[in-house]
């Protein structure tokens, strides 16, 4: 779940109330030098590893959120496209998309309901599995059976 | 680096003066990260076999709650119907239409079949529709409970309306 931060809560207020939001204490705004001549009060200096360096964490998980619901809003498009244009692009298409979507949906259950390390490990590993054979299934049918469009097409007209 | 800050907030270290603005620029790592913290949770909870509070048993279901869980459940159905049928198409030796044939040869009732349309589309017009409520959401709109409830009061009728109107197709 993605933590959104409204801009209101940065602007207006000054940067006082920030630093009380334990959400945003793991990536502190720089507060702005008015005396740069004035000697530091605190004389301990403690040095941060590389990976600690702070406002430079990972943008991937933020990303991954922009990505889901990129997907989302194309697959929401193919679904017209696919009624009114049905071809082998679409058909593959639809696979990707409705496979992928998946993936990260179930991964987000999985996130949601499992936990300890190891647990954590094999259940996404075996979604990784799963998704892929459903991928190579998919594909398979496109290619060698009537594919996605025409075969709903089908089990419609029953 | 969280605790540190946390520690200084504390003692009334105000971290907006700007000779304090050094600190965060240079810090150990002083405790665990919010995953290992987690885990701790967990791990511990199970070590001393804690029974789980109840939770759903007892909390009173609302339509925004149930709705969610709506959501989540036709959506793991629909992914795990998608998969079970590429493994099929992997798997299963006759193509598709064979055994479509073989499904028509059943010659079930009108009805049955209806029914079937109907549970096939109301899933997918289901998950649908409420995940464009979701979008919404993403952008940051209809949170206040009035349009909580009349967004989703709205997705419920639209699934029905046109699952039935799909099922007839």
């Amino acid at each position: 779940m993605a933590a959104i931060v409204r801009l209101s809560s940065v602007c207006h207020r000054g940067l006082k109330p920030l630093f009380y939001r334990s959400t945003l204490l793991a990536r502190p705004l720089v507060a702005p030098h008015k005396d740069q001549e004035r000697p530091y009060l605190l004389t301990a200096r403690i040095h941060a590893s590389q990976a600690l360096h702070a406002g430079s964490g990972s943008k991937a998980a933020s990303l991954h959120w922009t990505g889901e619901r990129v997907l989302s809003i194309l697959l929401l498009a193919m679904g017209p496209v696919a009624y009114f244009y049905p071809s082998p692009v679409m058909d593959y298409s639809l696979a990707a998309a409705l496979t992928l979507h998946g993936h990260w949906g179930i991964g987000q259950v999985l996130t949601d309901y499992v936990h300890g390390d190891t647990k954590i490990k094999i259940a996404n590993a075996s979604l990784f599995v799963l998704s892929t054979v459903t991928f190579a299934g998919l594909c398979y049918f496109n290619y060698n059976d009537v594919g996605i469009c025409k075969a709903i097409a089908l089990l419609w007209s029953k | 680096m969280a605790l540190l800050l946390r520690t200084l907030a504390r003692q009334g270290v105000c971290l907006s003066r700007p000779q304090y603005s050094v600190l965060y620029r240079h810090a150990a790592p002083m405790g665990t990260t919010a995953k290992e913290e987690m885990n701790k949770f967990w791990a511990k909870n199970t070590r001393l076999n804690r029974p789980m509070s109840p939770h759903i048993t007892i909390y009173k279901w609302s339509v925004p709650m149930m709705m969610s869980i709506t959501h989540r459940g036709t959506g793991v159905a629909l992914s795990g119907a998608i998969s079970a049928f590429a493994v099929a198409a992997l798997v299963l030796p006759g193509s598709y239409s064979h055994y479509l044939d073989l499904i028509h040869s059943l010659s079930v009732g009108p009805y049955l079949i209806g029914l079937a349309k109907f549970g096939i589309a109301f899933p997918v017009s289901y998950h649908t529709y409420n995940g464009i409520r979701h979008l919404w959401w993403d952008i940051g709109k209809g949170f206040k409970i009035p349009e909580v409830y009349r967004t989703g009061y709205t997705v419920i009728i639209l699934s029905i309306i046109t699952s039935i109107a799909v099922a007839f197709l």
